[in-house]
């Protein structure tokens, strides 16, 4: 090869391996900022709130979900006026405080239903984080008091150690592990709780 | 030996097996299929006599508290068998219905029934020979009263607190049986008029009442031995697959684990409580091997019309395609699927094996079968196997074989101590023997007049009687239908010139046999959802249009027209829909018993809610009319339940769903408001009761939505998307 | 470890070892109150109900650690044939039990229920009584839940 086909052989090897790393770099950044949008405080928290972990005691209707199709709760099992069953039977006739291995039922402290202005059954999460930071709809909480009932009420917790059903087969858990989680609600809400757009 | 005592033996040796009975005998000759067909038609009107012992004196016995304890070899489960033989004993003896106390026999007293309970014939075959026994007794006791007392036999009275009276003197039975050890049997006495009863045809509190009020002990379930132990068993939870390479390591360190037991085929873990067993027992691993891959779409089309072993098992006249005659041709589809006991009391059983004997305590339908099993299993003698049944949790046809006797007696003797071992629920679930589905083809020329020239109904279904233990295997051989898939299965219809009935015989992966009423609730739904379908193309009250083609020649049909005609007065029943309800009618006869329902219905929310069901039902003598009206009762309950709600699934060898809830059953707020029951008298002895009522609920519901939709459902559980 | 509570009225202890095992087994096998039964051990039947501080528990998924302190009551507690709770004498005259198998927990639901709700509605019963019965005895159970508050209401 002549000297300036070499040259401009190796230039072009040069521009193709420049372009090719630079396409890298721009792959990279965009997933870096995908891996940003996804990774948000708020992308996490919310994340877990859309789990059906959660949402399914917090439905639209007037009778829990439960399982992982969200199924309407089996036995006609309903509200009832407190958010606790009814006259005959509560939540608490068969949920405990805690799972039970023997039956596959789960259980926490003070298992019940959120309220109806809770519901977050087909809601947005961004609708659902402007409902949660609302205190006219919260049940008059402050950003701490959320920030406090988001990390250490067992109830919540509860969806990060959802124990196993009546099959023998562990309840699938929210995609954010429970620390990670925990965080995620002390960097958003301390962060001023900015709910974005969508 | 007496002459009466001789001619007692001859009878019974005559009559060998009791379900089959009578013909059998005659079928054992037969090969061609009319008489084949003539066989089937008697089955169904005909009911075998009782084939065990009717010595009085095993069944009748004076309990040192001077009562009467009645041995039942028949079991009960609820169908109200015990307080209907209590009316019947009381009856004849002459003494108070609560003098009697009535347990389940023991299989070391000798009342052992070579059969079984079931086929809701209980209290029917038992009629004549119980009345019989204790009207024996009832003389025996004033035969040995008057030589005590020192007078005239026919100057003896019986009080109704279990003395005799005369001369002046009252003795006890208890003192007149006592030191007694040899009895001469007198010739059976006449028995009583039925314008003289006083307990038979009234509505006697039941005998078992009071126990299931307050809790009393007598399920299999609660039955307990000192010093017991609790066994679990592992269960297949796939179907056609084969379990191997058993890994009991774990399993064995479990806390309170006693022996994991692996013998006879199973593998079972024996721990200190029930608890601790069901923990180790899901430690257990092992290996399946499926046979083959099984999802629910293969056995839907395995139960299909036309695929199978085919026998004619009605025939009259021209098939519907051969009919000369001018005029369409209509044809319809209906399927029912896979069905689940669910009986509330899982299986199980408890076992006390000691000294090369054993004594169970077992919620079982087949008694006698049952200690055969064990015995064979074990290698000891039927004798040395005492099986002493307990009240049921539901029987509904489950324990009509119950093997699991089998495992809890090996752990016995594996580890020295009594044995407890149930099944879990899923166990229960996934080791059924289901009711099978079906698959169904109506078909029927109309004249353009509007007449029905002819009707056939074809019917594919999985077995009900074949392989159960309790049919011999010459019976698949000589009937080739399955006699209990084909039950309400014929065409009742007899002034249709042209009607037959088929039946495909299907072989399916899993277990399925007796599910109460067997084929009759599935047949009746194809059969009277069509005629329905029929009655609306013609342009007819279907009603009318039913008694139009039902002959007056037949006793048997006559009967069936007179349900009919009461059920359609009595819910005064209209064609038309009002205020968003209709109604829905369908009649059906099982095993001698013609029963009609109507049925009214509204949507609510999508959903089909039962207003209001009318039946009418004639059992014959309804020994207790209360009893006989909460079998009717439960069947449009337990009907309802099984055509809105329940169905079985089978994905990737799996079946289920395995619980209660996924498998969706009727509650209280699927309950009619008015379930109103009226009983008639057609015939002068009593008939089937437990299952009959039950045929005719699925096609009628389905014929109430008819109406009020537009839409022929012809699918069980019937939904409206 | 030892778990002491009252049961029917008496004071009791047991020992176990776990205490995580379901309160239907201390009461079936330890205590030997088989009146409370097992249907399917996941709370889905009811056949296991009885009450806890009045209010109703499905014992099989009630561990026995959660007993301590506790009011416990049962079937055999409820009444007694010389004494019957009005749910028992209500059942009696009907005449509901078919196989009987069900029926304490069903008994323990609506004697629950009426300690709330003295005049239950049809619709109050659809909605409350949500056990199992496969003879399906439901029928006879709407009217004796009727009669059941009609004789507890003369009563007080």
């Amino acid at each position: 090869m002549t000297k300036s086909k070499l040259i401009s052989s190796l230039l072009l090897s040069f521009i193709v391996l420049l372009i090719l790393g630079f396409s890298n770099l721009a792959e990279a950044e965009n997933k870096e900022s995908k891996q940003v949008l996804e990774e948000t405080p708020f992308d996490k928290v919310m994340a877990v709130v859309t789990h059906k972990r959660c949402v399914n005691c917090h439905p639209a209707g007037n009778a829990p979900l439960q399982g992982e199709d969200s199924h309407l709760h089996y036995f006609n099992i309903q509200r009832g006026p407190d958010n606790q069953g009814l006259a005959g039977y509560t939540c608490k006739t068969c949920h405990t405080t805690e799972n039970n291995d023997f039956s596959g039922v789960p259980g926490a402290p003070h298992w019940g239903l959120a309220p109806s202005i809770m519901a977050w059954q087909g809601k947005t999460r961004v609708e659902i984080a402007n409902q949660m930071m609302n205190p006219a709809k919260n049940g008059g909480k402050s950003p701490e008091e959320i920030l406090k009932h988001l990390t250490e009420d067992k109830l919540v917790l509860w969806a990060f150690d959802p124990g196993i059903n009546s099959e023998g087969i562990e309840r699938e858990k929210p995609p954010i592990p429970k620390e990670e989680f925990i965080k995620a609600v002390k960097d958003w809400i301390g962060n001023g709780a900015v709910i974005p757009n969508k | 030996m007496s002459e009466t005592k001789k001619k007692g033996l001859s009878r019974r040796k005559f009559i060998k097996y009791t379900g089959i009975g009578v013909g059998l005998i005659l079928g054992g000759c037969l090969a061609l299929n009319p008489l084949r067909r003539k066989l089937f038609e008697s089955l169904e009107t005909k009911l075998s006599p009782y084939s065990g012992d009717t010595s009085p004196l095993i069944w009748l016995q004076v309990s040192p508290e001077n009562q009467i304890i009645l041995h039942s070899s028949k079991v009960e489960m609820g169908q109200g068998t015990f307080t209907g033989l209590a009316q019947l004993a009381a009856e004849e003896l002459e003494i108070d219905f609560d003098q009697i106390t009535v347990v389940h026999a023991a299989t070391d007293t000798g009342n052992i029934d070579p059969f079984a309970t079931g086929g809701s014939i209980s209290v029917a075959v038992l009629y004549i020979p119980l009345r019989e026994m204790a009207a024996t007794i009832r003389e025996m006791l004033k035969i040995r009263a008057a030589e005590m007392l020192a007078v005239n036999a026919s100057e003896l009275t019986i009080q109704a607190d279990c003395h005799i009276s005369g001369g002046g003197k009252t003795i006890s039975f208890g003192e007149i049986v006592e030191g007694v050890t040899e009895w001469d049997i007198p010739e059976t006495p006449a028995l009583k008029d039925a314008a003289t009863f006083k307990y038979i045809g009234k509505p006697m509190k039941r005998v078992d009442l009071e126990d299931k009020v307050f809790g009393v002990p007598i399920f299999g379930m609660d039955a307990a031995y000192p010093d017991m132990l609790y066994g679990s068993v592992v269960r297949s939870r796939l179907v056609d697959a084969k379990m191997s390479n058993f890994d009991v390591s774990e399993a064995e360190k479990m806390p309170g684990v006693v022996k994991i037991v692996q013998e006879n085929g199973f593998v079972g873990v024996v721990a200190k409580s029930h608890a601790q067993a069901e923990m180790a027992r899901r430690k257990i691993k092992f290996d399946y091997t499926p046979n083959q891959k099984w999802n629910l779409a293969e056995i839907n089309k395995a139960i299909t019309v036309g695929n199978g072993k085919k026998t004619v098992f009605q025939k009259n006249g021209k098939a519907v395609a051969d009919i000369g005659a001018a005029g369409e041709i209509v044809k319809m589809e209906f399927r029912t699927p896979i069905g689940a006991h669910a009986q509330i009391e899982p299986n199980g059983a408890v076992a006390n094996y000691k000294d090369g004997k054993v004594e169970l305590k077992i919620s079982t339908q087949v008694v006698d079968l049952t200690r055969s099993e064990v015995a064979k299993a074990l290698g000891i003698k039927a004798e040395d196997v005492n099986i002493i049944p307990t009240f049921l949790g539901g029987g509904f046809g489950r324990r009509l074989h119950t093997p699991n006797a089998i495992q809890a007696a090996i752990m016995s003797r594996a580890v020295g101590k009594p044995i407890k071992s149930f099944f879990t629920r899923k166990q229960e679930f996934q080791n059924d023997t289901f009711r099978p589905p079906t698959h169904h083809i109506m078909q029927a020329k109309i004249a353009p007049s509007g007449d029905i020239l002819g009707l056939e109904h074809a019917t594919a279904s999985g077995d009900t009687l074949f392989n159960s233990p309790l049919a011999p295997s010459v019976v698949a051989a000589i009937l080739r239908a399955d006699i209990g898939s084909i039950r309400g299965g014929s065409i009742n219809y007899d002034g249709i010139p042209d009607h037959r009935a088929t039946y495909y015989h299907v072989d399916l992966p899993f277990a399925t046999s007796f599910w109460r009423s067997l084929g009759l609730l599935a047949n009746t739904f194809a059969i009277e959802s069509f005629m329905d379908e029929l009655a609306l193309k013609t342009n007819q009250n279907p009603i009318e249009m039913r008694l139009k083609y039902i002959k007056d020649e037949n006793p048997y049909r006559v009967r069936l027209k007179k349900v009919i005609e009461v059920c359609a007065e009595k819910s005064a029943y209209s064609d038309t829909v009002s205020a968003g309800r209709a109604m829905g009618f369908a009649a059906s006869i099982d095993v001698g018993s013609p029963c009609a329902h109507v049925v009214e219905v509204s949507i609510v929310n999508n959903q089909i809610k039962i207003h209001k069901v009318t039946v009418a039902f004639d059992c014959g003598i309804a020994v207790n009319p209360d009893q006989v009206k909460a079998q009717v009762e439960g069947c449009v309950c337990m009907g309802i339940s099984a055509v809105l709600f329940e169905k079985m699934d089978l994905k990737d060898n799996k079946l289920y769903p395995t619980i209660y809830g996924p498998y969706k059953m009727a509650m209280m707020k699927d309950t009619p408001k008015e379930i109103d029951v009226h009983l008639i008298q057609g015939v002068d002895k009593p008939l089937p009761v437990g299952e009959p009522p039950l045929g005719p609920i699925g096609a009628a519901i389905g014929n109430a939505v008819r109406r009020l939709t537009g839409k022929r459902l012809t699918e069980l559980p019937l939904s409206l998307g | 470890m030892k778990i002491s509570f009252n049961i029917n009225g008496q004071g009791q202890s047991v020992d176990i070892e776990d205490g995580n095992t379901p309160l239907l087994w201390v009461v079936r096998d330890i205590l030997d109150l088989k009146g409370t039964k097992f249907g399917c051990g996941k709370a889905a039947c009811g056949a296991c109900t009885l009450h806890v501080n009045n209010e109703a528990v499905r014992s099989c998924s009630f561990p026995v650690k959660f007993a301590e302190g506790k009011d416990i009551i049962t079937i055999e507690g409820l009444g007694t044939t010389e004494n019957p709770h009005p749910v028992q004498q209500a059942w009696t005259e009907f005449v509901v039990p078919q196989c009987g198998y069900c029926q304490p927990g069903f008994m323990m639901a609506t004697a629950a229920l009426l300690n709330k709700n003295k005049l239950p509605t049809d619709e109050d019963i659809d909605n409350n009584i949500i056990n199992i019965c496969r003879c399906g005895t439901y029928y006879r159970m709407r009217k004796a839940i009727h009669r059941a508050a009609e004789i507890s209401n003369s009563n007080s």
